[in-house]
């Protein structure tokens, strides 16, 4: 039970990293963006590919931090490629969501979405081939916190744990103590009052794209320390993101967060019940029971 | 794509039915239709249709089925079993054959069977079709003695795998399979094989594709503190799912099926923790008609029989063809695949397979007697539900990449297998 909880919040995380950027993009923009979680893969197989540079430029630095698997090359990879996939995110709203805007409603978004996630998924596969990949091929041994209960942790994890909570907090900073946090919450809440008082509605939607890319690339590169990287990476967890951010509730970055932990442990606390064959449906559930219960989600807002 | 594909299957037909007319001139001037449905379309289909048109080739050289010319009319199944039904529809219907040939994927051959061939009353030869729910079938009577194979279950494998256990000792095993059809029927074998050598089952965890994590399922694995692990896996969430079971400190004593033969799995879990596993697999025989086979093959196309199915289509097709000469011209599919047994008899004269084996088949089934076939997969023999053993390896993994440990016969796989129920 312990270590079920324990993996559940470790998860969870990296789902609440995800959600953020999807909670914010579908708040503001008025679209459920599936290709959210391909911004994941991208971040992931950009700092595989800075890790081998900056391996290349320094080899000193190739060394692993500690117990961890992490290198100091990738550390500092998660840093640039969080910048690079925040500025695809950006170029990939004016290659193709901002034209379908201009001309299209919200389903053409949506589907545009589709369409875009598909392009990266085969453009990632082309490239980097269909296979997985791992960050380092040592395999950093779990350790035992307790025994009884058991409950085994693994480093890495942890500093995924830590290093999200840290970008979580440095956002609610910028959110709550800055005046871009303020102009970007105006925006949410009314865009054309906000555009009346002075706000750029084309600066905010761009420095959104650029924190939801980051905190998605920031995601990834964690799911790739702590399991494996593949072209499908993204695929796979848009389901457990998009809950997450359903369960917190559209437009709750707070939510988002929580709804992250939420599903985390419910997917993983689940398999003391259902036989493990079921737990790729345990987010549909979870989508359901909130739908059902509460539609806005816990922090969500009705929209007029 | 799909108009090109049904084009070019055909294109297929059509270049097999000329084949056909071609060699016409050694047989006679009547032809008897057969049918096939398998998989042209995908690059690992030809060739197996290809054998069998070969088949075909030497049997209509040798003077064709019961004086008749033989003419294969393929149809593509596109590895879709609404295409596949619909061909064997086709076929059945429109062409009257009375042997049908596939198809490749379980998920094919079942409803082929099961609502085309066994109401019909046409005999089916599958080359290739694994599923163990075959044999469920036939042994509720189901497929009326029509259906044969001549790839062996799973059964084999997961047999071979208790018989490892069982060697090294091991007390315990917990087992982690792909929750697919072929994952969970062969979870379920190995489980029950396990269990006939005494060895206990902690675990028997399903893992699904694409999932965010393993961990919650490697947990769910280790409670047991099992001595040995068995994977029933493919490469790619196996590798995730045996970092996880080594980073939590999970036994290296690893018992793994054919699907994690892989340079990739070897790769990315890394040699330094594999040194204790044994992986599993079924493998062509290692007798004089196999090495026959290789080599009549190599001859014909050029190259080696590199492929998968290759040696057992060329028998499904022999087997079916011997039986059909055995029965007579004109006869139904009952009565060729009541002759089965008698081309495929331990106490018959052997028969080499190719166009001179076919050629010494004929007279001998003429005089009244049966043959035993020496086939590419060496001799076969189908039990009562039309399936066939086949003999196994094991191997593991080394520096080199992977070698094959121990080879186990037909008779000791049969042997096993027996002694397990």
């Amino acid at each position: 039970m312990i270590q079920h909880l324990a993996d559940g919040i470790l998860v969870g995380s990296i789902l609440s990293l995800g959600a953020i950027g999807l909670t914010m993009v579908m708040h503001m923009l008025r679209f459920a963006n599936f290709s959210h979680a391909e911004l994941l893969s991208v971040g992931a197989y950009c700092a595989l590919v800075f890790d081998g540079v900056f391996a290349g430029v320094h080899s000193g630095l190739a060394q692993a931090i500690g117990s961890l698997s992490l290198t100091w090359t990738l550390a500092l990879s998660i840093i640039v490629s969080m910048a690079v996939t925040g500025f695809s995110a950006v170029a990939i709203d004016r290659l193709v969501f901002r034209r379908v805007r201009a001309l299209g409603g919200e389903l053409s978004m949506v589907f545009a979405s589709f369409g875009v996630a598909m392009i990266l998924r085969n453009i990632l596969g082309l490239i980097f081939g269909l296979q997985a990949q791992l960050y380092s091929r040592d395999i950093v041994f779990a350790v035992m916190i307790s025994s009884d209960p058991l409950l085994l942790i693994k480093p890495d994890q942890v500093f995924s744990l830590v290093a999200a909570l840290v970008f979580m907090m440095i956002l609610h900073l910028v959110l709550s103590r800055t005046t871009f946090g303020y102009a970007l919450r105006a925006v949410a809440e009314n865009p054309t009052l906000a555009q009346v008082s002075g706000i750029s509605l084309q600066r905010m939607i761009i420095l959104i794209w650029l924190i939801g890319g980051g905190l998605a690339a920031a995601a990834g590169i964690f799911y790739g320390l702590t399991n494996q990287i593949n072209p499908v990476l993204g695929r796979d967890l848009v389901l457990p993101i998009f809950a997450a951010t359903i369960v917190g509730g559209i437009g709750s970055i707070y939510g988002a967060v929580l709804g992250g932990f939420l599903v985390g442990i419910a997917s993983n606390v689940a398999l003391l019940i259902l036989p493990s064959g079921y737990s790729p449906a345990v987010p549909f559930l979870i989508i359901l029971a909130v739908l059902l219960v509460r539609p806005t989600g816990l922090f969500g807002e009705e929209r007029p | 794509m799909k108009k090109h594909m049904r084009n070019t299957s055909i294109a297929v037909g059509l270049a097999a039915g000329l084949t056909a007319i071609g060699g016409a001139a050694a047989a006679q001037d009547c032809t008897t239709k057969i049918g096939a449905v398998l998989p042209t379309s995908v690059d690992w289909g030809k060739p197996i249709a290809a054998t069998a048109q070969y088949v075909v080739e030497q049997v209509n050289a040798a003077g064709g089925v019961a004086g008749c010319e033989i003419e294969m009319v393929l149809r593509d199944s596109q590895v879709d079993p609404k295409v596949g039904v619909d061909a064997a529809k086709a076929l059945v219907d429109l062409d009257g054959v009375q042997v049908l040939l596939g198809a490749v994927s379980s998920g094919v051959s079942m409803p082929i069977l099961t609502s085309v061939t066994a109401p019909a009353g046409v005999m089916q030869m599958s080359c290739c079709s694994s599923s163990t729910a075959f044999t469920g079938l036939a042994e509720e009577g189901k497929t009326k003695g029509l259906w044969f194979r001549t790839f062996a279950t799973t059964g084999v494998q997961s047999a071979v795998a208790a018989m490892v256990a069982k060697d090294k000792g091991y007390k315990s095993i917990a087992i982690l399979y792909k929750n697919d059809d072929w994952g969970q029927d062969i979870g379920k074998l190995a489980a029950a094989d396990f269990a006939a050598v005494g060895v206990e089952v902690t675990g028997s965890v399903a893992l699904n594709d694409g999932q965010a994590s393993y961990r919650a399922e490697v947990t769910e694995a280790l409670k047991g503190q099992p001595e040995a692990i068995y994977l029933a896996l493919y490469p790619k969430e196996g590798t995730a799912a045996v970092r996880e079971w080594i980073s939590l400190g999970g036994t290296q004593n690893m018992i793994v099926a054919n699907s994690l033969k892989s340079d990739e799995f070897r790769e990315n879990v890394g040699l330094q923790y594999l040194g204790n596993t044994t992986g599993t697999d079924t493998a062509s025989p290692r007798s004089a008609s196999a090495t026959r086979f290789v080599d009549q093959y190599t001859e014909h196309f050029g190259s080696a029989p590199s492929g998968p199915g290759l040696s057992n289509s060329y028998d499904a097709t022999m087997i079916a063809l011997l039986a059909m000469e055995a029965a007579g011209k004109d006869s139904s599919g009952e009565e060729i695949a009541a002759m089965v047994g008698k081309v495929t008899d331990p106490a018959g004269t052997p028969v080499s397979a190719d166009a001179e084996g076919f050629a010494a088949a004929k007279e001998i089934l003429a005089g009244g007697g049966s043959v035993f076939y020496q086939g590419a997969t060496g001799n076969v023999r189908f039990d009562a539900n039309g399936d066939v053993s086949a003999p196994a390896v094991t191997w593991g993994f080394s520096e080199g990449g992977i070698e094959e440990l121990q080879y186990i016969s037909l008779d000791e796989v049969d042997s096993f297998m027996g002694s397990l129920n």
